[in-house]
């Protein structure tokens, strides 16, 4: 059974400043491998720098790669062109981590959610926006919000409208780029079960990128660290948190304890 | 020191690209204006010819630019069509004039707009300041045609000023103490209008800049060791503003050739110009590419130095232009 | 919010001067190149409720203007004929906007010749050449506006959205272009053009040149904005759904130079009808009988009119209360920015 997504030995260099050659260039990923099985989660733990925004970047086709491989379901989207992708794009979305920077703050909330269907061309005027309203029922906003603009929401309801989003091609794999650590802790509970309850009812495929540990054991089925642009440690959730390997699983792990104990507590929160 | 040479390096590009597109917009124009000469009964045609040949007028763009080029590096600037001389001594002169009026009017709105602005900042929201604001702004609402009419109106009706001229009829037989008196009065209503002109934006911008500097809290702290207020005002506030008032020095020695145009032509100063306009109405060619490469050297002298005066000023700029 | 409402406030005030220049034909009570050889440089005439018999009367009049004895130039007012001021009268035809055709004007005198701002050397009357010069003037620095800004906006959105060498390439030329004193560009562009063409040739000549040499600062500001919204993950997420670059530039990122453009816009209007007077008044736009404000100006070049004739200066202080209205309005769009913004565009000086 393939895997929804295969990352092979994906590398990106960026030039450094006023230099082009390559040994000045930044290495932002530097030969990331990984996959993620249909329905799962995958968390991608690291510290800031560590290249994981660009790989979500490269993932959602949005950065090219310099080198590697990049298969979605199968298929090598690494080497389409930009009509090819169009096709594929609605399968895989991101829901960012600054709501204010997602969300175009002069346009209103339904607008917002149906623009994938503008964008994509389908269905009539009134039929999007039949749809987009269905889409906030989804993550549970008020129709009554409807015609506001996202400063008028708050941060829940700003990322719930980033998600709805998210949901409106009908996506298979959906990227979270820190998506919920700007949010309180109780709103982070809110959004997550969200996200869990809508995993399970519409068999998405998330890939969680994080620097906290605590959340990531929430959701996470698979937890991947990266470090300065390589994947250092990876595996099932249980097994990474309980018996972290690389030093900076390890330090990352310390960094966002929340709990007093030992580590397999965590694992049951 | 890279930074200014880098400066350098770009002010020359910018000189060259700028004679370039002066040069092809000559160039491009429709009509040959040597037509326009060879129907001209006082110009035999053995001149038109030569002038043909020396210009090469039927040689490639390219060839002409560079042939322009090599004449100007040697100091000539070509040869003006109306007043049958070559163009270098007709620009100095003019120039000369130019300058004698922009030199004098910059001096005096800096020397007038930076007490002035600090006064008013020193003061700000009170009465005082905003009679100053209101004037200034009723002032900067008056663009600098109608100031310079005006002014010239004034003049004829009360007779206190002459009204156009470097200098009167009988000069050179005056001894220096009139001659200097001569000119003075002369100069007193275009100065005027140009002063007029740039005062107000320059008050404003020192205003608005010693203003947000004197909220800082080191000003308040340096006020409380006791530090004199003319003292607190001048040597720091004024030298903390300084930034963005050294940039806009900057723009007024660019704009000491070209800015003073249209009161030139208004009060009949023989300035730059003048001269520019009737070179540009009798398409006199080579005159206005001189003349506007001269205001351009100027604006873009101007820049670096202002450029090179940030440098040696503000110590932050000197340190992150040379990162280690 | 207090700024909202002074920017409603200088709205309502620059509508208004539009309005009136707009309807000239209305307001004025002659027709602008209608000639009076009799009435050469009248001075204004003054309006009286008294008459010379101290009797007062309901509605104001003037007195027609006759030579002084002995002189050809001076007038004095002859007391013995009286012309009343009516409102609302029937007058000369004139064309609404430029097609309606209709004959009520302001006010006027059965016919007589009443100069409320005095004649020039035609006897042509002055208030409604003023009038009908502002229509020319404003339309100029308002199509100029719109041509510079349209360009300026398509070169900031295609240097800050591509980026690259094209992005290197476009902003050496607006440096270029920043670097010529554009006083001088603006004459040069003017001149080299053919000189004896129509009014409504010289007219467009006019305007294009004038649109074409004020692009490089909007667009260094636009591509500024550009650069910026580029970078917003509603952006990335737009493009994330597949959308094209025409559809990204036209969507988000042209609605986000809006504020940069109207703020230029309320800065360069004043500046190119500034021009356009320029141009004008130095022989270099729009010719007779088209009068602009520029042009009516031009006789005071003269030492003569200079000297004697003081209603001629009065089309230049027309342009006033428009760039009040402008500079109002700018700095009224500027106030959320930084209070430099529009000291940095170094006010209305053209050099």
């Amino acid at each position: 059974m393939q895997p929804l997504l295969k990352v092979e030995n994906l590398v990106k260099l960026y030039a450094a400043r006023r230099s082009a050659r390559s040994k000045d260039k930044l290495a932002a990923l530097d030969g990331v491998s990984l996959s993620i099985p249909s329905g799962e989660t995958l968390a991608l733990v690291g510290e800031s720098g560590s290249g994981k925004s660009t790989l979500a970047l490269c993932i959602a086709c949005l950065e090219t790669p310099t080198s590697g491989s990049l298969s979605f379901e199968g298929l090598d989207v690494a080497t389409l062109d930009e009509n090819q992708l169009r096709l594929i794009r609605p399968q895989i979305q991101l829901v960012f981590q600054d709501p204010v920077s997602s969300l175009n703050s002069r346009w209103t909330a339904l607008d917002i959610v149906s623009e994938p269907f503008l964008v994509q061309r389908r269905f009539t005027k009134p039929d999007r926006a039949v749809r987009a309203l269905q889409l906030l029922d989804r993550v549970a906003i008020p129709r009554r919000l409807a015609g506001r603009r996202p400063d008028e929401l708050s941060g829940g309801q700003k990322q719930r409208l980033a998600i709805a989003r998210a949901l409106a091609l009908e996506p298979k794999l959906i990227i979270l780029d820190e998506a919920l650590s700007a949010l309180d802790c109780s709103v982070q509970a809110q959004i997550s079960n969200l996200l869990l309850e809508l995993q399970s009812s519409l068999g998405l495929t998330y890939l969680f990128i994080t620097h906290d540990f605590a959340m990531a054991a929430h959701l996470a089925d698979q937890i991947a660290v990266m470090d300065r642009g390589r994947i250092v440690e990876s595996g099932p959730a249980e097994k990474v948190l309980s018996a972290p390997r690389h030093e900076a699983t390890r330090s990352l792990l310390a960094a966002t304890a929340r709990f007093v104990g030992s580590p397999s507590v965590l694992v049951t929160a | 020191m890279r930074y200014l040479l880098r400066r350098a390096l770009h002010a020359v590009f910018l000189l060259f690209g700028a004679s370039l597109l002066t040069f092809l917009f000559s160039a491009l124009t429709p009509g040959n204006y040597f037509d326009e000469m060879r129907l001209n009964p006082q110009i035999s045609p053995e001149t038109v010819a030569a002038l043909h040949a020396q210009y090469q007028l039927d040689r490639p763009l390219p060839v002409r630019y560079a042939h322009w080029l090599n004449a100007v590096a040697h100091g000539e600037l070509g040869f003006s069509f109306a007043y049958n001389s070559p163009v270098a001594p007709l620009l100095w002169v003019r120039a000369r004039n130019t300058l004698l009026l922009t030199v004098t009017a910059t001096l005096l709105a800096w020397f007038i707009a930076l007490p002035l602005g600090v006064w008013s900042a020193a003061r700000f929201g009170r009465a005082p300041d905003r009679v100053l604001s209101w004037t200034t702004a009723t002032l900067l609402v008056v663009p600098d045609l109608v100031l310079a009419l005006g002014l010239l109106i004034l003049a004829v009706r009360t007779g206190w000023f002459p009204t156009g001229g470097l200098v009167s009829v009988g000069f050179d037989e005056l001894s220096p103490f009139h001659k200097l008196r001569d000119l003075a009065s002369h100069m007193t209503l275009p100065v005027a209008a140009l002063v007029l002109a740039t005062l107000p934006m320059l008050v404003r911008h020192v205003r608005a800049s010693v203003a947000e500097v004197l909220d800082a809290p080191y000003l308040r702290a340096a006020r409380s060791h006791g530090i004199p207020r003319r003292k607190l005002l001048y040597g720091y506030a004024l030298r903390a503003a300084a930034n963005p008032l050294i940039s806009l020095f900057g723009f007024s020695v660019g704009a000491l050739l070209s800015g003073s145009l249209l009161v030139e032509v208004v009060m009949s100063w023989p300035g730059l110009g003048p001269l520019l306009l009737e070179s540009i109405l009798a398409r006199d060619l080579y005159v206005v590419i001189g003349g506007v490469l001269l205001s351009m050297i100027f604006l873009v002298a101007g820049n670096l130095f202002a450029d090179v005066l940030l440098y040696w000023a503000d110590p932050r700029i000197r340190t992150v232009a040379s990162p280690k | 919010m207090s700024q909202r409402r002074k920017l409603t406030k200088w709205l309502v005030v620059l509508v208004f001067l539009h309005c009136i220049v707009a309807g000239a034909g209305f307001f004025a009570p002659y027709d602008p190149v209608e000639q009076d050889r009799e009435r050469p440089y009248l001075p204004p005439m003054r309006v009286h409720l008294m008459d010379a018999q101290n009797h007062l009367h309901l509605r104001p009049f003037f007195y027609s203007l006759r030579l002084r004895t002995g002189s050809f130039d001076q007038y004095e007012e002859d007391t013995a004929t009286i012309v009343p001021l009516k409102f609302f009268e029937h007058g000369v035809v004139y064309h609404l906007l430029g097609f309606a055709p209709a004959h009520l004007h302001l006010f006027g005198a059965s016919g007589a010749r009443i100069y409320l701002l005095g004649s020039d050397a035609y006897g042509r009357d002055q208030l409604s050449r003023i009038l009908y010069g502002g229509q020319v003037s404003l339309l100029a620095g308002l199509l100029g506006a719109g041509i510079t800004l349209f360009l300026g906006a398509l070169v900031g959105m295609a240097a800050g959205y591509y980026g690259g060498w094209r992005d290197e390439l476009l902003m050496r030329v607006a440096e270029l272009f920043l670097a010529l004193p554009w006083l001088y560009l603006l004459f040069a562009l003017r001149a080299f053009l053919p000189l004896a063409v129509s009014p409504l040739e010289a007219f467009l000549l006019v305007v294009v040149v004038i649109g074409m040499v004020g692009w490089a600062r909007p667009a260094r500001l636009v591509r500024g904005v550009v650069l910026s919204v580029k970078e917003r993950d509603f952006v990335r997420a737009a493009r994330g759904f597949g959308a094209s670059d025409i559809y990204l530039l036209r969507r988000h990122i042209l609605p986000e130079t809006a504020s940069v453009l109207l703020t230029q816009a309320a800065i360069l209007v004043p500046q190119f009808v500034l021009a356009e007077m320029t141009l004008s008044f130095l022989g270099l736009g729009v010719p007779e009988p088209m009068s602009s404000w520029g042009s009516l100006l031009a006789s005071l070049q003269q030492y003569s009119v200079l000297v004697s004739y003081w209603w001629m200066y009065l089309p230049a202080l027309a342009i006033v209360p428009f760039f009040l209205g402008y500079l109002g309005l700018a700095s009224a769009l500027q106030h959320r920015t930084s209070l430099y913004k529009i000291e940095e565009q170094g006010g209305w000086n053209l050099s």
